[in-house]
């Protein structure tokens, strides 16, 4: 087993993130209803909308945040290790480089808010990756499309959740990335048109605990 | 050229201070019906209002993008990657207008009719010219679902929309990829977009006019708010 657990610093511009991932707004204090429609439910079944949403409910936005933190800091663990192992060059390095970053920066965001919020930063995990996921490019790349529909999954699942409209903005910006990412890699795969999906779907909570939980993540 | 009118009041009518009267008149215009104007009586009502609102703005959107990438589908002009991607693109959109029509019936509001669109004279003379107008529309798409999204109360139609929202993002990236930017993928923080950009974005598609979201509820302040919430998209 390769075993990583250090974050990678990355230069991630930081004071532009506190900046802007949480302003204080007037939205604040705009009430969220979360009744919801009646009757909606049934007719976006297609738009994967379903009910996914309840098991992160009651959560707060503290603890779906510290969940985000910890899949963002997985999955840039991940591609700074297929950046590091130096089994991609050109396009494919390019690209992959780009995820990295982009999975630090998410990471890096939302460590802001949580303090913002007062709440803790989670330890970074102790994350595990099965062997040979860095030794090869296609073994690399049959994980990260596995990695990548688990933070949509999640994202998608927990926004309806959140309270806050601001952290609402940034999970759905964040969700749209992880959705890019996935169309990226499946590029990479070959996988052609890579665009193959109509509607990105939801996870349920223990789904995606599941999913992470091999990798070393049990919160 | 102006040719094409929408039997609807534009965005910009939106913003005006409105009496009642002028507010069910305008209603009545749009076709909204009875039963969307009877939901605006209660304050319970109103969040159920704007998220009709906003699934029939993303309708709109969904027509054009539909109703373009159908054409360049049959245009002849596009082959091998392009096609695929292209035919997937038009699958996609027509099947967000479905959903998004449903959505709407589903709680008894009518749904916005498809608007005639124009589109500009070489928009489909080649696979060039086809990939330049898919690489404008779709961050617009993107831009619109993740600044509209922080405004929904419904979780469902929320979920509903970070959904397509998703696609439309992946949408962008098969886009590069065909147009050969590297990396595909290059945005850690896709743009939430106002409505006023999103509307000015697509105005020419609409002979020169505004967007319309298919009935006038929005008062100054919910203007503002709503410009408001779509900036916080921007990180």
């Amino acid at each position: 087993m390769s075993e990583v657990e250090s974050r990678i610093p990355l230069g991630i511009d930081r004071e532009v993130s506190r900046r802007n991932f949480l302003k204080t707004a007037a939205w604040t204090g705009a009430a969220f209803s979360a009744m919801g429609i009646g009757g909606f439910g049934v007719a976006v079944r297609r738009a994967e909308a379903q009910s996914e949403y309840k098991t992160y409910e009651g959560l707060g936005d503290a603890a779906i945040l510290q969940f985000a933190y910890q899949l963002e800091l997985l999955e840039g663990t991940f591609y700074a290790e297929g950046v590091k192992a130096g089994i991609f060059k050109d396009a494919f390095l390019e690209q992959i480089v780009a995820i990295r970053d982009h999975e630090m920066a998410h990471a890096d965001a939302i460590a802001t808010t949580l303090g913002d919020l007062g709440a803790d930063v989670p330890a970074t995990p102790q994350f595990t990756f099965p062997n040979g996921a860095f030794s090869d490019a296609a073994a690399f790349l049959q994980l990260a499309a596995t990695f990548e529909p688990v933070g949509i999954g999640a994202y998608q699942g927990a926004a309806p959740a959140l309270e806050s409209k601001d952290i609402l903005a940034a999970a759905i910006s964040i969700h749209n990335a992880e959705c890019q990412h996935r169309c990226a890699i499946n590029i990479l795969n070959l996988v052609n048109p890579p665009n193959n999906l109509a509607f990105e779907e939801a996870l349920p909570l223990e789904d995606v605990q599941a999913a992470v939980k091999p990798f070393g993540i049990t919160g | 050229m102006e040719n094409h009118t929408i039997n609807v009041p534009g965005a910009q009518e939106f913003a005006r201070p409105r009496t009642r009267r002028d507010f069910f008149k305008s209603l009545a215009v749009a076709g909204a019906g009875a039963t969307a104007a009877s939901m605006l009586l209660s304050r319970e009502a109103s969040a159920k209002t704007d998220d009709v609102d906003i699934a029939n703005f993303a309708l709109t959107l969904e027509y054009l993008e539909a109703e373009f990438y159908a054409m360049a589908v049959d245009s002849g002009v596009l082959s091998g990657d392009a096609l695929g991607v292209v035919e997937n693109l038009a699958s996609h959109e027509a099947q967000h207008v479905t959903a998004l029509k449903d959505l709407l019936e589903s709680v008894d509001a009518t749904p916005v009719e498809k608007p005639a669109f124009t589109f500009p004279e070489d928009a489909l003379t080649s696979q060039a010219s086809i990939l330049d107008l898919a690489a404008t529309l779709e961050p617009v798409g993107v831009g619109a679902y993740l600044g509209a999204a922080p405004l929904i109360s419904s979780p469902d139609i929320l979920s509903a929309a970070g959904s397509i929202a998703g696609v439309e993002g992946e949408h962008v990236v098969a886009v590069n990829w065909l147009l050969g930017v590297v990396p595909y993928a290059n945005e850690a923080f896709p743009k939430a977009l106002t409505l006023d950009e999103v509307s000015a974005a697509v105005a020419p598609f609409l002979g020169g006019k505004m967007l319309s979201t298919g009935g006038p509820r929005l008062s100054p302040e919910e203007q503002y708010r709503l410009n408001k919430a779509y900036r916080l998209g921007h990180l």
